[in-house]
């Protein structure tokens, strides 16, 4: 049965549910007066007042069914609505309920059911081609690198062409780093990344962290401080979190400015523990916010070569973080202060504290 | 030392063999797995270096045939696709050590190097180099008389150069063996920290004993 003939069905069913009583209710009054009228001689006025106290509540009665038939029969719509705002990339794979009756709802959530489907094969497809682009170029890069390597090691070469050679086999590593970065992400996509997971005392790889990017941040003068730094402990595969620590410190030397500043802290709130990392760098503009999580993206074109980044650093930070069940966010006041926070659930309430 | 090398990839091979022969190897090349079973158990080998993805038979059921006839040749897995999974699969089946391509050929002959040192070759507690020395067990350096100051994280840069002096130590196997990453963080960690032992312990003295190989690694030795 369709919409319209079942909306149609209940609306002449509400009308004349709702005519018939106010009809029989009228005719027994009016009965009623025209007889005691009759006998006392009253006059005709009295009809009106026997309309507002039947009419009134009749014309509730009907708003009242009718609002309760609509929500009736929009609340399929409002159920697709809601499955339909979950649809993402990640989960393209599960369906629209449907009802099973045939009717167009049951049609629009087959026809969005195969729409999803088509998305989710071309999702599939893009990541199987980065998968296998960045698996098919590691083998040239392998004869590439090592090629360039052995030549290095040749004694005859003279300082020019040494030189040449090294700078060649640096922008070969650059590329493997890009082609490894890719690969990673590809991998995690595809859902083919099992974290080794293991209690990780979040504070000892926060101070290593810290003790590396003071290194790093010497050349530019930069200085490095770290704050408030709990005891924490949370379930992670410590090598991704050394990368993830790593990976947004070494961003905080890079978009610095010389003679800047680097804050860390470790602290606790509730289940959660909060690394948080701010830069005195030039920040980044409102607009691009939101982007910069995304591949490649980069704030400032123009300055791309300025950093040694490939534009793939904060996309992999964010999975290392999703993968733990944490959340990541970057706050920026322009010329000021940029602040990446990072949130992980701990192991267990009591095992941070000692 | 004699090491079989089993590549499909004809130019990888090549070059394989080639710095490894130049490091002193006798290396034998095969390029499937079927070939590489019926060498490695026709000839005693001091080490295999075995490419996972092989014609016919893979690689991984290579090292597992090995293993199941009783074969304890050292092998070092070569895998292109270089994720902790296939690591950790790769050692169950029992390998020695692994290393994901594209990788650095110091780092390779590094390693080869290290499957023939397996379990053998006692360690000093104290490190040289000229007149330069590291205590391993009070983890005190000295040089010229002249007591050092180092960091933990100097210290460990440091042993692990020492250990091998005059021989070239890779950034990739640095960064494993002295930071624990499993990654290439695309930073210049291992170049700030040898910059930083630079001044520590060749700013004041000569001769110079941290010598960069440009492209390719950090060298500990008296001669440039």
């Amino acid at each position: 049965m369709t919409i319209r003939t079942r909306m149609t069905f209940w609306y002449v069913g509400t009308l004349l549910f709702s005519g018939l009583v106010i009809a029989g209710l009228s005719i027994k009054e009016l009965h009623e007066r025209h007889h005691r009228r009759e006998e006392r001689g009253e006059s005709w006025e009295d009809v009106v007042g026997i309309f507002c106290g039947v009419g009134i509540p009749a014309a509730l009665l009907s708003i009242g069914g009718g609002w309760w038939l609509m929500r009736k029969a929009l609340a399929p719509i409002a159920m697709l609505t809601d499955a339909a705002e979950r649809v993402n990339e990640r989960n393209l794979r599960e369906q629209l309920p449907r009802s099973g009756n045939g009717d167009e709802l049951d049609r629009l959530a087959e026809v969005l059911n195969r729409m999803t489907a088509r998305l989710n094969d071309s999702f599939t497809r893009i990541r199987e081609f980065t998968l296998h682009a960045s698996h098919e170029l590691k083998t040239p890069l392998t004869i590439l690198c090592g090629e360039t390597e052995t030549e290095l090691r040749n004694e005859s070469l003279t300082p020019a062409q040494r030189d040449h050679c090294a700078s060649e086999l640096d922008e070969l590593r650059r590329l493997t780093r890009i082609v490894d970065s890719l690969t990673l992400l590809a991998k995690a996509d595809a859902g083919l990344i099992t974290l080794t997971l293991a209690p990780v005392r979040l504070d000892e790889l926060v101070r290593d962290t810290l003790a590396d990017t003071q290194m790093l941040a010497r050349a530019s003068g930069v200085r490095v401080e770290l704050g408030e730094c709990e005891e924490l402990t949370v379930r992670g595969d410590p090598h991704r979190l050394r990368q993830l620590l790593l990976n947004l410190a070494d961003n905080g030397v890079k978009y610095n400015q010389p003679e800047g500043l680097i804050t860390m802290s470790l602290r606790r709130s509730d289940e959660e523990a909060i690394f948080s990392i701010a830069n005195t760098g030039p920040g980044i503009p409102a607009e691009s916010l939101p982007r910069v999580f995304d591949r490649f993206f980069r704030c400032d074109p123009a300055h791309s070569h300025d950093a040694e980044g490939c534009g793939l650093g904060l996309s992999i930070a964010q999975w290392i973080v999703a993968a733990h069940n944490g959340t990541i966010q970057i706050d920026s006041v322009q010329s000021e202060l940029t602040t990446v926070t990072v949130r992980l659930p701990l192991l267990k309430p009591e095992a941070g504290r000692t | 030392m004699r090491v079989l090398v089993v590549e499909d990839e004809k130019k990888t091979a090549s070059f394989v063999r080639k710095a490894l022969q130049a490091e002193g190897f006798a290396v034998d090349v095969c390029h499937n797995g079927n070939d590489a079973l019926a060498a490695a158990s026709g000839t005693p080998f001091d080490g295999i270096v075995l490419d996972i993805m092989l014609p016919g038979r893979d690689g991984l059921s290579v090292l597992r045939q090995l293993r199941e006839s009783k074969n304890a040749t050292p092998v070092l897995l070569l895998s292109a696709r270089g994720e902790v999974n296939e690591r950790v699969e790769g050692l169950n089946a029992g390998a020695d050590d692994y290393l994901p391509k594209p990788f650095a050929l110091v780092e390779l002959v590094a390693r080869v190097r290290a499957l023939g040192r397996r379990g053998g070759e006692p360690k000093s507690p104290t490190l040289r180099v000229s007149d330069f020395t590291l205590d391993t067990i009070t983890r005190q350096a000295q040089r010229g008389g002249v007591t050092i100051e180092l960091t933990a994280r100097e210290y460990r840069l440091l042993e692990y150069l020492m250990r091998s002096p005059g021989r070239i130590c890779g950034r990739m196997a640095i960064l494993e063996k002295v930071w624990d990453y499993d990654f290439d963080p695309g930073t210049n960690l291992v170049d700030v920290y040898i910059k930083r032992l630079r001044e520590k312990i060749d700013a004041d003295f000569e001769p110079k004993l941290l010598h960069t190989v440009r492209g390719v690694g950090y060298v500990i030795k008296e001669s440039p």
